[in-house]
């Protein structure tokens, strides 16, 4: 089995184009919803897409943007989120984040979960992020 | 002695007008009761819970996992700035404008992740109807978004709403509000300064 994950590794190494910093997410409590951010440093010359987030922690995971109209706040759904060649992307407060709806367990100051990231050019890229207060 | 005593209360008046005057707003939130639960689960009067008292109150919904938690802490950051300034005595007050799913327990389960102190914080919900009643004294909406019912029947649904924290004086009487999940912080510590002063 170790043989053939060795194989596969050589035939296609994982796309180092795509990095992924300073993930991080908001301490919340079961059954909730909380935030998860990160930025997307993207050294490719041409653009990718990341399209969906997987996780154990929550039963539903969602690309999620913050807007306004007026004095008034919202957020909705987006189906993805392109990164162009050459630059970076940052999922902060306020503006685009991954939502994690109906959590499985407690996230606690310091608590780490991890995530994975699918990218259409990348493929698959694993993070772990730890639930901080605020950045 | 009467001329010199009119002028001192000429110019005292004037002071005090002076003061008000620093902060936009003057609407009085004490005509009207409105009975709601607290984090506790206990019937309480708003605004007797914060007479006598300067409050900063936040208005959110605990399913929110990005504006409202930044209010939040806001909120929170305002009270440890005021801590360092050795004021002590003003309150917190958050009202959910989701008291179909923000029960008492459900407030006290969010208070504690984000460890605020129920010393100077009180977490609001109650009947809808009062609530948005509430609400729209202060000009607070909100609305629901993105409603769907999964395949196993759960209706959930999230919530477009107006991002505010408001200062309410000792007297029970709104004076300022802001953005709650971008405020300078600094800014309004400072206007609570200006109330005490």
């Amino acid at each position: 089995m170790n043989a053939l994950l060795a194989i596969l590794f050589v035939l296609f190494p994982p796309d180092d184009n795509i990095k992924i910093k300073d993930a991080w997410m908001r301490p919340s409590s079961e059954k909730m919803a909380t935030a998860l951010y990160f930025v997307i440093e993207n050294k490719s010359e041409t653009a990718d897409t990341l399209f969906l987030v997987d996780s154990d922690l929550a039963e539903r995971v969602e690309i999620h943007e913050t807007y306004s109209e007026g004095e008034m706040m919202g957020m909705r759904k987006v189906d993805f989120i392109v990164i162009e060649g050459q630059s970076s992307f940052e999922l902060k407060p306020g503006a685009h984040h991954i939502m994690l709806m109906k959590l499985k367990k407690n996230i606690n100051d310091g608590d780490k979960g991890e995530f994975m990231l699918h990218f259409k050019q990348a493929g698959e890229i694993k993070i772990t992020a730890t639930a901080k207060k605020q950045k | 002695m009467n001329k010199l005593f009119s002028i001192l209360i000429s110019v005292f008046l004037l002071l005090s007008i002076s003061c008000r005057e620093k902060l936009p707003l003057d609407k009085d939130l004490t005509k009207k009761n409105y009975n709601l639960i607290n984090q506790e689960g206990e019937e309480v009067v708003f605004p007797d819970i914060i007479k006598g008292s300067i409050t900063v109150m936040g208005f959110i919904y605990t399913h929110c996992p990005d504006i409202c938690p930044m209010t939040t802490h806001n909120m929170y950051l305002t009270e440890k700035e005021l801590k360092k300034a050795n004021i002590n005595d003003v309150k917190f007050v958050a009202l959910s404008f989701d008291p179909d799913r923000d029960s008492p327990e459900v407030l006290k389960k969010f208070a504690e992740v984000r460890e605020l102190d129920f010393n100077y914080w009180t977490l609001l919900t109650g009947e809808k109807s009062i609530v948005y009643e509430l609400m729209k004294r202060f000009d607070v909406k909100a609305i629901r978004t993105d409603e769907i019912t999964d395949s196993e029947g759960n209706y959930e649904y999230s919530m477009m709403h107006t991002d505010r924290i408001s200062l309410i004086d000792e007297n029970g009487r709104l004076r300022k509000n802001y953005k709650g999940s971008t405020i300078n912080i600094e800014e309004l510590v400072n206007d609570i300064k200006k109330l005490k002063d």
